[in-house]
């Protein structure tokens, strides 16, 4: 308890002290609304000419995009400290004052960095989904609100998980591993259209070893009432976890990693 | 001028020596390409369009390729003026908006040709409907890449315009990302230009993004005949003389007003 304490403690310091120069905040805040809504108007334009994708209609990729969009900026706005700035640590030896305090290192690579900026690509991802419920006409239960917030928390572990590959690699490496990203960003980009979009391999890529799928996709068809697979109900309930699976044991590989860790001096 | 060319040269030999770079990113690119392919196909089954499917899958492939052209590649200018060291560079002999362009096309030249060259085979090696067709014709081939020549001089023109605003302000990363936005999406990177509702199609042909790449991915592909290609070519000279006189101006303003951050 103590411990979320002092994560909400620094979000808002962080928060904070982005907010000091305001113009620059706004500019980049607009820039990445600008960006986010360029993503969102490819997707309409799609759907505008094709109007849709194999069994998919035009709300139902509205939702899945703004699934993942609301899904993986989240991530980007509080877990900042893992998918942004490790490689940064590591090069400059800051993480060595990690270590002297009394608190677990991921808890403070995470308290360490926040990104308010992506706030405005959460709100185009919200009204994506929004659009999307409106013309799928989904019909909410206490059950489905349970689903949707379980996916995307889930979704959260992953992508955190997929980004702390790259810190992994970095703390053997010191140079950042841009390779790693592509499963981490073209997830992102493919898994914005249903998974059945894709041949096998990247199917079994995205099921399997990153398995955007089974967090995002496969609760999320079933809000939509157009289950990806006949699986029995309660089993949209568990395969979100596979997400939560996937960062613990990346979460061991990294602690195995720790232990190798050579400070770059200063 | 022999300044300018040994400028270039020196570019041009800084941007080889990143090859293990190279091989991520292209290792990357392709995987994006790969993405976007997939989508469009499983698009294409449900609704086949006028244009043929390898039309847009070449089109894809050729974007992919020739990426590092669009993106902004200098980040040293904005140390140099928050530093002061561009006092060093206003001591050159030189005119600097030619300094820096000359920069900035070398960069582009060898950092997209790098990288071009490995994605561009493996895509003739997918299969059909999937990779890269064939040029459409030997003309098409050959005006493309006159077209692709200019589109390289104009989108350098413009990351100069760019840079211009950079010196105006300390943080200029909000206006740096929308502008290089506005080039994503405008030069067909995002999405094919050719997939673009077609009355707007036809206003974005003539703004100066869809210079760099989708004009010579049109004359490729056959989009656009040869016939065609010499009020292309006019276009993109038009452009390159207006972008030119436009960053020329600009520097020339900026640097009257420049200062020098002391220390």
């Amino acid at each position: 308890m103590d411990t979320m304490k002092l994560y909400v403690h620094s979000m808002r310091m962080q928060m904070k002290s982005q907010m000091q120069y305001p113009l620059s905040f706004l500019m980049q805040t607009i820039a990445q609304l600008v960006m986010e809504g360029g993503e969102m108007m490819a997707v309409i334009l799609l759907v505008n000419r094709f109007e849709r994708l194999n069994r998919w209609e035009a709300g139902d990729l509205y939702f899945f995009f703004g699934l993942m969009s609301v899904t993986f900026y989240l991530t980007e706005c509080f877990g900042r400290g893992i998918t942004g700035n490790f490689p940064y640590l590591i090069r400059t030896g800051q993480l060595d004052t990690f270590l002297a305090r009394p608190r677990g290192i991921l808890t403070q690579v995470l308290c360490s960095a926040a990104d308010p900026r992506r706030i405005t690509c959460i709100a185009v991802g919200v009204a994506a989904l929004v659009l999307g419920c409106r013309m799928s006409e989904v019909q909410w239960t206490g059950g489905k609100v349970l689903l949707m917030a379980e996916a995307v928390l889930c979704g959260s572990c992953l992508i955190l998980g997929l980004f702390l590959i790259e810190a992994i690699f970095c703390i053997y490496s010191v140079k950042s591993v841009e390779l790693v990203n592509a499963l981490t960003y073209g997830g992102r980009s493919a898994c914005e259209y249903p998974i059945d979009t894709f041949p096998r391999p990247l199917r079994i890529l995205f099921t399997v070893l990153a398995p955007f799928a089974l967090t995002l996709q496969v609760p999320g068809s079933v809000i939509l009432g157009k289950p990806l697979y006949d699986w029995p109900e309660w089993a949209a309930y568990l395969s979100p976890l596979s997400g939560v699976i996937a960062f613990l044991l990346i979460w061991l590989c990294f602690r195995r990693a720790m232990r190798y860790y050579r400070s770059t001096g200063s | 001028m022999r300044a300018y060319l040994s400028t270039f040269r020196l570019r041009r030999r800084l941007e080889l020596q990143y090859r293990g770079a190279v091989v991520g990113g292209v290792v990357c690119q392709i995987f994006f390409g790969l993405i976007l392919v997939a989508i469009y196909r499983a698009m294409y089954l449900g609704k086949p369009q006028a244009m043929p499917l390898s039309q847009i899958t070449s089109y894809v492939w050729l974007q992919q390729a020739f990426f590092r052209m669009l993106l902004a590649s200098d980040p040293e200018l904005l140390d140099k003026i928050r530093t002061g060291s561009i006092a060093y560079d206003l001591c050159r002999p030189l005119n600097l908006y030619g300094f820096y362009y000359m920069r900035i096309l070398a960069q582009k030249m060898t950092g997209s040709l790098m990288r071009a060259v490995p994605m561009l085979i493996f895509a003739f090696l997918l299969p059909e409907g999937w990779g890269l067709a064939l040029p459409a014709s030997p003309a098409g081939l050959a005006w493309s890449l006159a077209a692709l020549g200019l589109g390289l001089l104009c989108v350098s023109a413009l990351e100069n315009i760019t840079m211009g605003f950079t010196m105006r302000t300390l943080d200029s990363r909000g206006m740096q990302a929308m502008l290089n936005l506005l080039m994503m999406t405008f030069a067909g990177n995002i999405l094919p230009l050719t997939l673009f509702p077609d009355s707007w199609q036809r206003v974005m042909a003539w703004l100066p993004y869809a210079q760099l790449l989708d004009a010579p991915i049109r004359l490729y592909t056959g989009e656009k005949p040869p016939s065609a290609a010499p009020g292309i070519l006019l276009i993109q000279a038009g452009w390159i003389v207006i972008l030119t006189g436009i960053g020329i101006l600009f520097w020339q303003k900026n640097q009257k007003r420049i200062v020098i951050q002391g220390g």
